[in-house]
């Protein structure tokens, strides 16, 4: 499924940069322009040993592995990005309009130059509304867009969740989108803009909002165990999750969990076990406390209804993932050999993605041509 | 992306669309969005769980009395909202005839779509190898917790389960404690559809350039950790676990969420950089807590956070998160109101973005629905259709395929091969 295309990045946040990534395992040849200190991810960590290197950053590592760096400085000079721009087949970047059209990197622009372009903008607002000025990091699209307010534990502020989370899901959906619009290319030739706004995907992936909307429920933040029958308990070495809700199921966790003290007749209905939530947690609690991660795996690969919490250090060890190809270790030259995790749709079929370019790595190679081209 | 229906992207694509839940038809959902054509198939005697099974809607409303499980089934607003604009099918597969159909509409398609546990398409003998010489292009979409593959291929693997599986939830949680956190939602379903649609879409490229389908088994755990991959760079740059960070950010200080005026109302502030630190000061009136040499850096910052916390917490507590958000916008700083679902209902910038719309709905009345993601901008559009009914369309979709004719259609529906009410008892 490879994708014969030239794409150029201009990203500033995890957003635009996760889209660049999907384009680079998809095959494209990725250019990213960074500024001269460097793209932010690069800043962020975190580091290999903990010392601050802009080469070593795990999110740059991550989100920029496969791409090519080419070094700009578009606020002072955006004319060699542009006659860049001019010869590739996309543009994708996460800037407002308000930062690149001043440069010249307007849609219009682009477009006009090079009319077969595919422009996507995944902006933290889009290019519309009153808030298309405000800005926003990842925090702040979770609040807009719904996902905070409902994340922690009843009583307590809520809660973001690990990553960026918000820019991840926005840059899949702008991955998404702009192959879309390639499909459209394909039949049409011509070139086509996007414009995703972040808090627009957010708010599109809320599960219960339409229950809201349409008949006043309100979602609220549950924490860990909605009851003893689905929720988080601590296990010998880790944690693990019990899914028992309905009648079958918790059939199944007494067959799981062999203890003759579920078999209580108070246990014995969806009431009786909610009449007796605390007792029911209790020897629940034992039962998993005497288990060890190991030996709960086990169960829950013969679909028993229970999911044992995983960590990066296992799943990168784990027999599942060595088997889908989902990890693959990949030399860098100051990070050393690290686990790059492949997008899922990839599969063991593909070809290893690059690691990620030092800074400005191929700004010769990608500009030169150019200016020769000018000359 | 001008949206003019006849434009878009997917428009003469057809998809068959066996999957239940969220992850599945949220994919099909987007796919229509694009302009696809998709047929919602599911059997009298096994319907898509989301019809029925999440009940919040139990009373007819105007009356006490208790729905049936058949009313309940075409109104419940999970399922109404994942399933807008598709045309829906209820057939017996289990059934030869029944399933006789379903290869004759594949026969026609370009996507097939599933996510039932990984063995009940074999058992039903619709897997990818029995489709595919039917429809050599056709693009197979699996979607699971784990994937096709063992020893995992069976484990459970509803949304919430799968993230403890897939290390968010152990990475996840409040500063520096302890006990982990899981997302407030079934999260790996929106990851992992959004990721199956990247895959559809290139697989659908690549059918129409070589002829040739594709099997695409997406993983709902594998695409919610790609979203913390720096985590797995970090463990194996590092072999060290990380205390967890709360709302608080590596580079970004402060940023938190701030107890706002009012029950249960919060503001996030994210302060990127000096220059974001200077405007927020000025945008607080300048106070003496703020104006020390010691929060001068990002540093500085880190090390104070505690305190910056406290002391922006009693600025924010007496005033409401919207008019503190507009204020630090103002400023250039990133602020915002935590929105709950009625204030997202409400939120100006959704609206103006065309996000809600509201159509009829033959079971239900007036439904707010969500309109396309992919055209929020300058061409939003109509939404066309409520999600279906059970087996609405069954002699729409019956009458396009060979050898069909009313009295076929009616002995079909005799003999319980296809049917307009699911086979519930009870309530």
């Amino acid at each position: 499924m490879s994708l014969d295309l030239r794409v150029v990045e201009i990203s500033l946040s995890a957003a635009g940069a996760f889209a660049g990534r999907f384009f680079a395992d998809a095959g494209a040849d990725v250019m990213l322009v960074e500024p001269p200190a460097g793209h932010a991810l690069r800043h962020e960590g975190p580091f290999r040993d903990d010392r601050f290197d802009i080469e070593t950053s795990a999110a740059h590592l991550h989100m920029n592995a496969g791409k090519r760096s080419l070094v700009a400085d578009i606020a002072a000079d955006a004319s060699d990005i542009a006659r860049l721009i001019a010869t590739s087949d996309v543009l994708v970047t996460d800037a407002r309009a308000s930062v690149l059209d001043p440069l010249g990197l307007s849609w219009p622009a682009l477009s006009a130059a090079n009319p077969a372009l595919l422009m996507t903008r995944v902006s933290p607002f889009g290019d519309t509304g009153p808030y298309r000025a405000y800005d926003a990091t990842n925090i702040i699209s979770m609040a807009l867009g719904g996902q905070l307010k409902i994340t922690g534990d009843s009583g307590r502020a809520p809660l973001c969740n690990f990553g960026a989370q918000a820019q991840y899901q926005a840059g899949i959906a702008a991955f998404a989108g702009t192959l879309a619009n390639l499909l459209l290319r394909d039949a049409t030739g011509e070139g086509e803009y996007l414009d995703l706004s972040v808090q627009d995907v957010v708010a599109n992936n809320l599960e219960g909002r339409s229950l809201t909307f349409n008949l006043g429920v309100m979602a609220e933040r549950a924490g860990l165990n909605v009851s003893a029958v689905y929720g988080v308990y601590p296990c010998a070495d880790g944690w693990v999750f019990i899914s028992a809700f309905a009648p079958a199921l918790w059939e199944q966790l007494k067959i799981a969990a062999r203890i003759p003290e579920l078999d209580d007749q108070r246990f014995s209905t969806q009431a009786g076990r909610l009449d007796n939530n605390d007792e029911l947690e209790a020897i629940i609690m034992s039962w998993t406390l005497s288990s060890t991660s190991d030996e709960l795996r086990v169960l829950a690969q013969q679909g028993y209804p229970l999911t044992v919490s995983e960590t990066p250090e296992r799943l990168l060890a784990s027999e599942q993932w060595r088997s889908r190809g989902v990890a693959r270790t990949v030399a860098h030259p100051h990070a050393g050999d690290i686990a790059l995790l492949a997008p899922a749709w990839v599969g063991g079929d593909a070809a290893p993605v690059r690691p990620a370019p030092l800074l400005g790595e191929h700004t010769a190679a990608i500009l030169g041509p150019l200016s020769r081209a000018v000359r | 992306m001008d949206w003019r229906r006849d434009r878009l992207p997917l428009r003469g694509l057809r998809v068959i669309d066996w999957s239940v839940y969220w992850a599945g038809p949220y994919l099909s959902l987007m796919l229509h969005d694009l302009g696809a054509e998709v047929i919602k198939i599911e059997s009298p005697s096994s319907w898509d769980p989301m019809r029925t099974v999440i009940d919040v809607n139990r009373g007819v409303r105007g009356t006490a009395r208790p729905m049936t499980p058949q009313e309940r089934s075409n109104v419940n607003q999970h399922f109404n909202e994942w399933n807008r604009g598709k045309r829906s099918l209820a057939v017996e597969l289990r059934e030869p005839r029944g399933r006789h159909i379903l290869l004759d509409l594949v026969a026609n398609a370009d996507v097939f779509i599933e996510n039932h546990r990984p063995h009940v398409k074999d058992k039903l003998h619709i897997a990818w190898g029995d489709l595919r010489p039917l429809r050599p292009s056709l693009v197979y979409v699996s979607l699971s917790g784990y994937g096709q593959t063992l020893p995992d291929r069976n484990a459970m693997a509803l949304g919430s389960p799968v993230e403890v599986a897939s290390g968010l939830f152990s990475l996840n949680g409040y500063l520096n404690e302890p006990t982990p956190a899981k997302t407030g939602f079934s999260y790996g379903d929106p990851v992992g559809a959004l990721t199956a649609l990247s895959a559809t879409l290139l697989a659908i490229r690549e059918a129409r350039r070589t002829g040739e389908g594709r099997y695409l088994d997406v993983a709902l755990r594998d695409a919610l950790a790609f979203g913390i991959g720096a985590a797995f760079i970090d463990w194996s740059m590092n072999q060290r676990e990380r205390p967890r960070r709360g709302n608080r950010h590596e580079v970004y200080a402060p940023q938190g969420v701030y107890r706002a005026l009012g029950e249960d109302e919060w503001v996030a502030i994210s302060v990127r950089d000096d220059a974001d630190w200077r405007a927020f000061g000025e945008a607080l009136g300048s106070p003496a807590w703020h104006s020390g040499a010691a929060f001068a850096t990002a540093e500085g910052r880190r090390s104070g956070h505690d305190e910056i916390d406290a002391q922006i917490e009693a600025w924010t507590s007496t005033r409401c998160a919207r008019d503190i958000e507009i204020a630090l916008q103002e400023a250039g700083v990133p602020a915002a109101a935590v929105l709950n679902y009625r204030q997202l209902r409400r939120d100006p910038q959704l609206n103006a973005r065309g996000m809600f719309q509201e159509i009829p709905h033959p079971a239900f009345g007036l439904e707010v629905r969500s309109a396309s993601l992919f055209e929020r901008g300058n061409f939003p559009q109509p939404i066309d259709r409520h999600a279906p009914m059970f087996g609405q369309h069954n002699d729409d979709v019956l009458a396009g395929l060979p050898g069909m004719d009313d009295a076929s259609i009616a002995a079909l529906r005799r003999d319980g091969i296809i049917g307009e009410e699911i086979l519930a008892t009870g309530d």
